[in-house]
């Protein structure tokens, strides 16, 4: 039969220097559809408990979804692994065309187990699978691997995923760079990769993306770019990508600012749109096939930093590498993300940490590395922070490279206080205390700090979620929301979806795609009941792991720190706040007080049944 | 997905080139040349210019011998994996498919006469 899926998955053991080609089984496609339903499934079967996450034991795996490489709009790949940074569940996503490539090379997700004995890339043009030698590769930063390797094989159509030094050198928050200017960026997959020995995957693919009904198919995805059309915050993307949210940020008081102190930044509009269109933007970009295009691709052209192509400072990178170190000019922003971007080290956890030693030096609790002024506003000492951390060069660097809950512990002397994470995950740049929905989103995602699980600020701001009034400051009526969101999300994370395409894209239409895609049949709630089963096995995958469920909570300074300015000036989330919503939460979910999924929960998601029969 | 059954960019009848990581994106389409190197290769006359100047490839004539490949200074003329017969743009009989599935309609076809002026 004709379909979206190339049933293949390919399995690289790195020690043994093998491969195989694995069927992906029909219980893993009914149940778990692709992407993060596969990379939970997957790492619950296949990771003893307390796995070490820098070990050969651990999977990195690649997927791209059933509808990654067709027509469908906003479509991406992720990366699931055992995360370093947090030792939970670690999905991280990435854009561009190398997810396509996987599927055009005939493959469902790519697989890898063991750590080879000397440097090594893979090379997989279509079945064709080698481990070829990277020891002249080892060294080279995310960029020069990509085109040192394009040279070697001869053909710049190649897409490569690779790492920089901080990926070698074990960074805790080091990212696998997809090329170009896409990321799997977040939880450290980069440091999984290094500790593999693995530099670079490099794939070619020659075979097509079948579609079951290639008449509807098309119909579909003509509705899902017509409603993408339609949507106004799709518009406001596509304009001026995610720039355009540090003014409503800024506006909402929600905008990180000296290490989360705050939650605005008066100098806001120079890091916005306003300040990157004037001096960075040249024209737009686009993942492969997608008609959002919110990238908005530039270079650094004067002033110091001057002679470097930049993408779009997306909102995370340019709130938490600018605002929230007090820094607002963007040329030097661009600088520091772009230093990150070359060794592969990921600009939200980096931005944070680096917030959190320009506080912590301020406080008196560690010492400034000679010759720096480690203080808020000081991109000189944010670039020395930024080398320091990813060459691992002074004592000062190589605690850092540890992530700020690790730092935080060494550090003692309540540094613990002004460390912002969840999980060990550093925290997004959306300061909950203003939106208790956030909060508990924070609280309760899968990987550690983040935002997109459920993202319910716009609904609280907006006063209403599924025609309930809400109010953001209260605690009442979240649970439910956020359970809803973080079901769907991890629903439509299986095919696998981009954020921003889910603003305009129905639920009806992206069943509709997935359904023409496929040839089967899904009900009308499949992403709700996929993303429950999702959410539950990752649960237990996370308790396996060894998580404290104490660590269901925000980091203290969001709950013993009133808002000191912005429209919900003087909230904090209380304990009681927290403790009221993490019960309704456990609640909603099923699970225990102990946040442990009930049996009835884990019978009725049909989750002993998948377990026993893959 | 129209002439193949499925999806890969790899055997489009445009190739988009990126240059300078992204920052530069050229679309590159056969431009139908005047003295056609593709044409002038083949061994076996299988490419040919039709009434309206398109030139075309007979499928039954093309032995897979790849030449209109290699020679073709902006590589769009391309070889089925399957079948290693050659493939080009022939503008799908006047109504290209690639201008139908542009979601952006970016695309349009014009005519242009031996000056490069574009006729309305």
């Amino acid at each position: 039969m004709n379909e979206a899926y190339t049933n293949n998955l390919l399995m690289i053991d790195l020690s043994n220097n093998t491969h195989e080609i694995l069927p992906t089984s029909k219980p893993l496609t009914a149940d778990f559809i692709g992407g993060k339903g596969f990379g939970a499934k997957l790492l619950f079967d296949n990771l003893a408990p307390d796995t070490d996450p820098l070990g050969p034991d651990n999977l990195l795996m690649f997927f791209p979804g059933p509808l990654t490489g067709t027509m469908a709009p906003a479509m991406r790949g992720c990366v699931v692994t055992k995360s370093p940074l947090t030792g939970i569940f670690l999905d991280s996503y990435f854009g561009g065309s190398l997810a396509a490539e996987i599927k055009y090379a005939g493959y469902d997700g790519i697989i890898v187990k063991g750590r080879a004995k000397q440097p090594v890339y893979l090379w997989i043009s279509d079945n064709r699978v080698e481990i070829c030698d990277a020891g002249h590769l080892w060294g080279a930063d995310t960029l020069e691997a990509n085109r040192l390797i394009k040279n070697e094989l001869d053909d710049d159509s190649i897409k490569i995923a690779t790492i920089g030094q901080a990926g070698e050198n074990k960074i805790l928050y080091s990212l696998i760079c997809c090329e170009y200017n896409r990321q799997a960026g977040r939880g450290g997959a980069g440091a999984v990769m290094g500790s593999k020995n693995l530099k670079a995957i490099a794939v070619k693919g020659s075979k097509l993306v079948n579609i079951h009904d290639p008449g509807e198919f098309k119909k579909a995805c003509q509705d899902a770019v017509l409603e993408l059309e339609q949507s106004p915050d799709v518009e406001a993307l596509r304009v001026a990508g995610t720039a355009s949210a540090i003014e409503y940020a800024n506006e909402t008081g929600l905008l990180p600012h000296k290490n989360y102190q705050y939650g605005t930044f008066a100098r806001a509009s120079k890091i916005a749109d306003k300040g990157q269109s004037k001096h960075l933007w040249l024209g737009s970009n686009a993942c492969m096939g997608c008609p959002i295009r919110c990238s908005k691709i530039g270079a650094v052209r004067t002033g110091k930093y001057k002679g470097f192509v930049t993408d779009i400072i997306e909102y995370e990178s340019a709130a938490l590498l600018g605002s929230n170190l007090d820094i607002s000019d963007i040329r030097a922003v661009a600088h520091l993300v772009k230093l990150c971007d070359l060794y592969g080290m990921d600009s939200m956890s980096t931005g944070t940490i680096i917030g959190f030693a320009m506080e912590a030096c301020e406080k008196g609790l560690i010492e400034a590395p000679g010759g720096i002024d480690l203080k808020f506003g000081s991109i000189e000492a944010a670039e020395y922070l930024i080398h320091a951390i990813a060459n691992l060069k002074d004592p000062l660097g190589k605690l850092l490279s540890k992530g700020v809950k690790q730092a935080a512990r060494v550090i003692g002397n309540h540094a613990e206080d002004i460390a912002v994470h969840t999980k060990g995950l550093e925290s997004p740049a959306w300061g909950p205390r203003g939106v208790s929905g956030m909060a508990l989103a924070l609280m309760t995602t899968d990987r550690g700090g983040c935002h997109q699980r459920g993202f319910p600020v716009s609904y609280e701001l907006g006063g209403e979620w599924n025609g309930t009034p809400l109010d953001p400051l209260s605690p009442e009526g979240k649970a439910q929301m956020v359970v809803a969101l973080q079901n769907y999300s991890a629903g439509t994370d299986t095919v696998v979806k981009c954020d921003f395409g889910t603003f305009g894209i129905s639920e009806k239409t992206y069943i509709r795609m997935l359904s023409a895609a496929t040839g089967r049949v899904y009900s009308s709630d499949i992403f709700y009941i996929t993303g429950e089963r999702i959410w539950n096995v990752v649960r237990l995958f996370n308790l396996s792991q060894g998580l404290d469920i104490s660590e269901d909570m925000l980091p203290r300074r969001f709950v013993e720190e009133p808002l000191p300015d912005g429209p919900a000036k003087g909230h904090r989330i209380s304990k009681k706040d927290m403790a009221y919503m993490k019960k309704e939460y456990y609640k909603k979910r099923g699970w225990d007080e102990n946040g442990v999924p009930l049996e009835t929960t884990l019978k009725r998601l049909r989750i002993d049944y998948a377990r026993s029969n893959q | 997905m129209d002439l193949f059954g499925g999806y890969n960019p790899r055997l489009s009848r445009l190739v988009i080139l990126n240059k300078k990581e992204n920052l530069y994106h050229f679309p590159v389409v056969c431009n139908q040349c005047e003295n056609a190197y593709c044409m002038n290769v083949c061994p076996t006359k299988a490419i040919k210019r039709n009434a309206d100047g398109i030139v075309v490839i007979d499928p039954e004539k093309c032995i897979a011998c790849g030449l209109c490949a290699d020679y073709c200074p902006i590589k769009v003329v391309c070889l089925d994996p399957e079948t290693g017969k050659a493939f080009k743009c022939e503008l799908c009989q006047g109504k290209p498919l690639c201008i139908e599935a542009c979601p952006t309609k970016a695309l349009e076809l014009v005519r242009m006469d031996n000056k490069g002026k574009i006729n309305e």
